[in-house]
């Protein structure tokens, strides 16, 4: 069966929503990854964007935005951001979601500011400097970051992407690994996994360093290793993650009709 | 409330903008819902060292930043969501132009409620043990810093907050789907932060789509989130958020969105763009300006339905041309 890496991410992030969890999608991919779940096999999934609009479901293709006519064509509810992002996401309520990175690292904080020439970065230097590369900034994502009981990491696995200690942490993983969260306020429990266009990632349960759980057929662990700027160890029971079946294909092509996740 | 506060974009700028002013836009969503027509008008004026609160950069804060108007800017989100980077605003920061001060979605409308409480700051744990907190563009040397997000002790429980400042611009614009000529309003699609924003500012300036009777604002007050005690003028901006998209009425111009943001990659190519879509007189003229044929695409929109229950208080262009001549 044919598919791309896109996709099988995608439908790898979907297959960790279950029936009945009250989730938020961000924007691009990931949403729909979150729409293929609801369609897929968790259609109680309660969804909602960080601008509070409820009980939607894109039309017309790929929203543009969080706020995109594409998702408030069929909604419940409009409301604002402080009662999505605050009383839902930030406050601890919210059961799970999905955050895109441009930039990991090996205890799943976020990256989504600004890339750094090497041996710049403000936490090495010891002062913010400009970044070579302006990024979005953290939007939604430090909310879900802070808040979210548990939330997966959506990202392309390449090396520049998977460091070993991110340049700018926009969004707080496990921060230097271990009960570090702890020391601050947070209601949620930090990110679940990494879900790549290779494979899977968790935490592991003590030091909170992401170890690798499962490979797509396609790729292989060497090819991950090679693919991760930190030394990247391996679960001993590692395991080969199923590949799409055609009803899981056909209900995110459903979703994805302009076919953003079918690009190679 | 029997006094008309309906004014035109040209005189709104003139009255309530200035230089060097601490300003807000709302919804400040980079999609959809924000006043983007205001900013056109302020770059026509030639307004310049402008300090933002934005939940959201837009194609409003885009345009600002690539001629170099914006001096500071605190947001949440710096980019066009699937529309991608924002070119303009990028290539300002980049270059040192324009300092960007990080925070996120949801603590920039939390500080604005602070803004709108007149609190002396506000405890929060987003923005905390991160580099929004570590890093500040204000103040560089200082890192990890301890003046942007102060650590404080939340006195009942003992845990570390952060401390965040209030937000209280000189002025803000704040699109809405619809108001009256004293400065009642519906929106429709998400509020984002703009009801906050509504209360927290000194000047509030509405930039509506429809103008309305009203007639409808007493048919549905449960829906009207702004109410006129908080507005100081009301613009009629019909199309205001293109090529962005406002609920009920279009949707976003894709090929606009995508051209607007390329030309304004360089400052020859923002010239270029400046010549072709800023060179308008006045609202009719700048409906013209966008055209019949990308009027009617970005129109054919799935969310007209939530128009229906108010058509019948919107106010033809005639009526509206009254009402501005009889002050």
């Amino acid at each position: 069966m044919e598919y791309t890496r896109q996709e099988m991410m995608a439908i790898a992030t979907g297959r960790e929503f279950k029936d009945g969890e009250l989730a938020i999608f961000g924007v691009g991919l990931s949403m729909l990854a979150g729409f293929f779940a609801q369609r897929n096999h968790a259609p109680n999934l309660m969804a909602f964007t960080e601008g509070g609009v409820y009980g939607s479901t894109p039309i017309g293709g790929l929203p543009w935005g969080i706020e995109d006519n594409r998702i408030s064509a069929n909604a419940v509810s409009f409301t604002g951001a402080i009662d999505a992002l605050g009383f839902l996401v930030a406050s601890g309520r919210v059961d799970n979601a999905v955050i895109g990175a441009a930039e990991v690292d090996k205890f799943g904080n976020v990256n989504t500011t600004g890339i750094w020439a090497p041996g710049t970065e403000p936490w090495r230097v010891g002062k913010y400097t400009l970044p070579r590369v302006r990024l979005n900034g953290s939007g939604g994502a430090n909310e879900i970051a802070v808040g979210a009981k548990k939330y997966l990491l959506m990202v392309t696995h390449e090396k520049k992407r998977f460091s070993e200690k991110v340049a700018y942490i926009s969004s707080p993983g496990y921060l230097d690994g271990g009960n570090a969260r702890e020391k601050y306020g947070f209601p949620g429990g930090g990110p679940s996994a990494m879900i790549t266009t290779l494979g899977i990632l968790r935490p592991d349960p003590v030091t909170k360093e992401f170890i690798l759980t499962g490979y797509y057929p396609f790729a292989s662990i060497e090819e991950i290793k090679e693919n991760t700027g930190w030394d990247l160890k391996v679960a001993p029971d590692v395991q080969v993650i199923p590949e799409p079946t055609a009803q899981e294909l056909e209900n995110l092509r459903a979703v994805d009709v302009t076919g953003s996740l079918r690009k190679k | 409330m029997n006094k008309s506060k309906l004014i035109t974009m040209k005189e709104a700028v003139d009255k309530y903008t200035y230089d060097g002013m601490y300003f807000a836009h709302g919804g400040a969503l980079p999609v959809g819902s924000d006043c983007i027509s205001f900013f056109r008008e302020m770059v026509k004026a030639g307004r310049k060292d402008i300090d933002i609160a934005s939940n959201c950069n837009t194609q409003g804060t885009n345009l600002l930043a690539a001629v170099g108007g914006l001096k500071r800017m605190e947001v949440g989100f710096s980019g066009l969501e699937v529309y991608g980077f924002a070119n303009g605003l990028k290539r300002a920061v980049e270059s040192g132009q324009t300092i960007l001060e990080d925070y996120s979605n949801g603590s920039m409308p939390i500080r604005m409620m602070a803004g709108a409480l007149n609190w002396p700051f506000v405890p929060m744990f987003m923005n905390t043990g991160c580099d929004q907190q570590w890093a500040s563009a204000d103040d560089p040397e200082n890192y990890p810093n301890t003046k942007k997000i102060p650590e404080i002790t939340d006195p009942f429980t003992g845990k570390v907050c952060g401390a965040f400042t209030p937000i209280k611009p000189d002025v803000a614009a704040i699109h809405v789907t619809m108001a009256d000529i004293y400065g009642n309003a519906i929106m429709l699609g998400t509020e984002w932060c703009r009801y906050e924003l509504s209360r927290c500012s000194k000047k509030v300036i509405l930039c509506a789509d429809k103008i309305v009777d009203t007639g409808v604002m007493k048919q549905f007050p449960n829906l009207v989130r702004i109410p006129y005690v908080v507005v100081d003028a009301v613009v009629y901006a019909p199309y205001g958020v293109w090529p962005a998209c406002s609920t009920g009425l279009y949707d976003s111009d894709e090929e606009h969105m995508f051209y607007m943001n390329k030309m304004l990659k360089t400052e020859e190519g923002t010239q270029e763009y400046l010549q072709a879509f800023g060179q308008y007189d006045d609202v009719w003229d700048y409906v013209d300006m966008i055209g019949k044929e990308r009027i009617d695409k970005i129109s054919a929109t799935e969310t007209a339905f939530l128009m229906d229950p108010y058509r019948q208080w919107i106010k033809t262009d005639a009526e509206i041309k009254e009402l501005l001549e009889r002050r």
